[in-house]
């Protein structure tokens, strides 16, 4: 016998700002995120785990949306690509990853550069392994990566400049 | 891609989530990380009425006991796993196999005991059938395979990295539900079958994982292969455990297991036979992995052929030996 499911009340964080929703259990964060909230930003790709591309952060952690229920992230702590830049003030990632022309169709960057900030704030000066590892769920299919490379790692040596 | 629609229970205990398994009018099925889970309800190859999630139960970090043993709950993520000093110190092969699971995002959800109960998997049952294919396989309820057309039964293979780990280091599950608290030892958890690989009930849970600790002087080695390195599913894997007594040298005990490439985790046991008693030499050691390729029978899988996986065994069993033996001789 199929139970009819019934919606559940979700707080959420995202970027900053606190949300109420009700949601169907099988609704994932990446369709709540971008069904619900309007944040497109969070690009469903495979659905299915593979590309990495619906990637957001939670409690800092990079996740995929589309392989976690939203019913599961109660009073989590959620960022999407829309919550990085400050008053149009990019950040280091997203700054790196302009100037070094690692951002082409721009459907994997959002999940590149929320897995790039995750990893840069665990390891602020990353070697090219580690780099590697942390991105390995990504995939693009434009830029053939030596530039997303490139672009971490100069993400990372403009932030210890400034240190 | 949408999941179809199901209800969704979050018990705040392990007796609650035991008694809302065995309501036998609801088919229940349990989510821990989902990982796997949910894809294969994306595809429709799974279609529980109801999922009962474990994140209401909360999760204990890794403790080791006065006696040596390292106790794990079952719920922990496999990056919580791979990045834990207590699993690092006690248990490094663990945290070696789990740190290769999938990637930082999947380990991040995963747990440990959602990645030993996973799902066997084929290369034609883990896609939408609705468009790709007609005839239900074995695994969808049908008397076809896919693979193996004139076959009698299903060839999937059981994928999990952190299973061969466990083994060789003598691991035992903790098992609530039908087996009410009872402890089992992780080999007998798998059956063998690539329909029903698990022969533990769907209204039991693995709360627990305990690993005993290692007697004398180790030496350990994991190997996965994959073809483009990064997220894939091995091509094979093989864990290998070596312990010596006073001589470095000599091997007291050896633990090898290969998975990916059969319905269970296998151990290679003539294998570990040759390597035991024996001082370590190049020409034992070629000879106990030629002797591992020989022994694990391997069923071709995800496009790799049976005699490609064979060769592939010997050379990575070598590998994984030489460096477990290396670790144990410091390099000599």
């Amino acid at each position: 016998m199929r139970t009819k499911p019934s919606k559940r009340l979700l707080e959420l964080t995202i970027n900053g700002e606190t949300y109420e929703l009700a949601v169907e259990p099988q609704e994932t964060l990446s369709e709540v995120l971008r069904n619900r909230i309007g944040l497109t930003g969070v690009k469903e790709g495979c659905g299915t785990g593979e590309c990495g591309s619906c990637t957001v952060l939670v409690e800092g952690e990079p996740v995929l949306g589309c392989l976690l229920l939203a019913v599961e992230c109660e009073r989590k702590r959620v960022e999407t690509i829309e919550g990085q830049a400050e008053e149009g003030v990019l950040t280091p990632v997203q700054q790196a990853f302009l100037e070094k022309g690692a951002v082409q169709c721009g459907f994997c960057t959002p999940g590149m550069v929320l897995a790039s900030t995750a990893l840069l704030k665990r390891r602020p000066n990353p070697s090219e392994e580690e780099i590697q590892e942390a991105l390995e769920g990504h995939l693009c299919r434009c830029t053939g990566y030596n530039k997303i490379m490139e672009a971490v790692l100069h993400a990372a040596s403009s932030a210890a400049d400034k240190r | 891609m949408y999941l179809p629609r199901f209800a969704f229970e979050k018990p705040t205990s392990l007796k609650e989530a035991s008694s809302l398994l065995t309501e036998k009018a609801v088919k229940s099925t349990l989510l821990a990380g989902g990982t796997d889970l949910l894809p294969r309800m994306k595809y429709g190859v799974a279609d529980p009425e109801r999922l009962i999630s474990l994140k209401g139960l909360g999760v204990s970090a890794p403790k080791v006991l006065p006696e040596g043993d390292l106790i794990l709950d079952g719920a922990s993520t496999l990056a919580s796993v791979a990045l834990s000093p207590e699993v690092a110190e006690n248990a490094p092969l663990l945290a070696a196999a789990a740190g290769r699971v999938a990637t930082r995002e999947i380990r991040n959800v995963a747990t440990l005991a959602g990645n030993l109960c996973q799902d066997t998997r084929c290369l034609y049952f883990n896609q939408r059938h609705t468009f790709q294919f007609v005839e239900p396989c074995f695994k969808r309820g049908g008397d076809f395979c896919y693979f193996i057309p004139k076959g009698k039964k299903c060839w999937a293979v059981y994928m999990s990295d952190t299973a061969p780990a466990l083994i060789c280091l003598g691991a035992k599950i903790q098992v609530e539900g039908d087996g009410a608290g009872a402890l089992l030892d992780l080999e007998a958890l798998y059956s063998g079958d690539s329909l029903h690989p698990l022969t533990i009930g769907s209204d039991t849970i693995i709360s627990g994982i305990r690993v005993p600790p290692t007697g004398g002087t180790r030496g350990w080695a994991f190997s996965k292969l994959t073809l483009r390195e990064g997220m894939e599913f091995g091509a094979l894997n093989i864990a290998v455990l070596l312990e010596t007594g006073k001589d470095p040298g000599t091997c007291t005990r050896a633990r090898i297991a290969v998975g990916a490439v059969s319905p269970a985790p296998v151990r290679a046991l003539k294998s570990e036979g040759l390597l035991v008693g024996g001082p370590f030499s190049p020409a034992l050691l070629a000879e106990a992995a030629r002797q591992v390729a020989e022994e694990v029978t391997v069923i071709p899988h995800h496009g790799y052929s049976k005699w490609y996986l064979t060769r592939a065994l010997e050379v990575e069993a070598l590998n994984a030996l030489t460096r477990a033996v290396n670790q144990l001789t410091g390099g000599r």
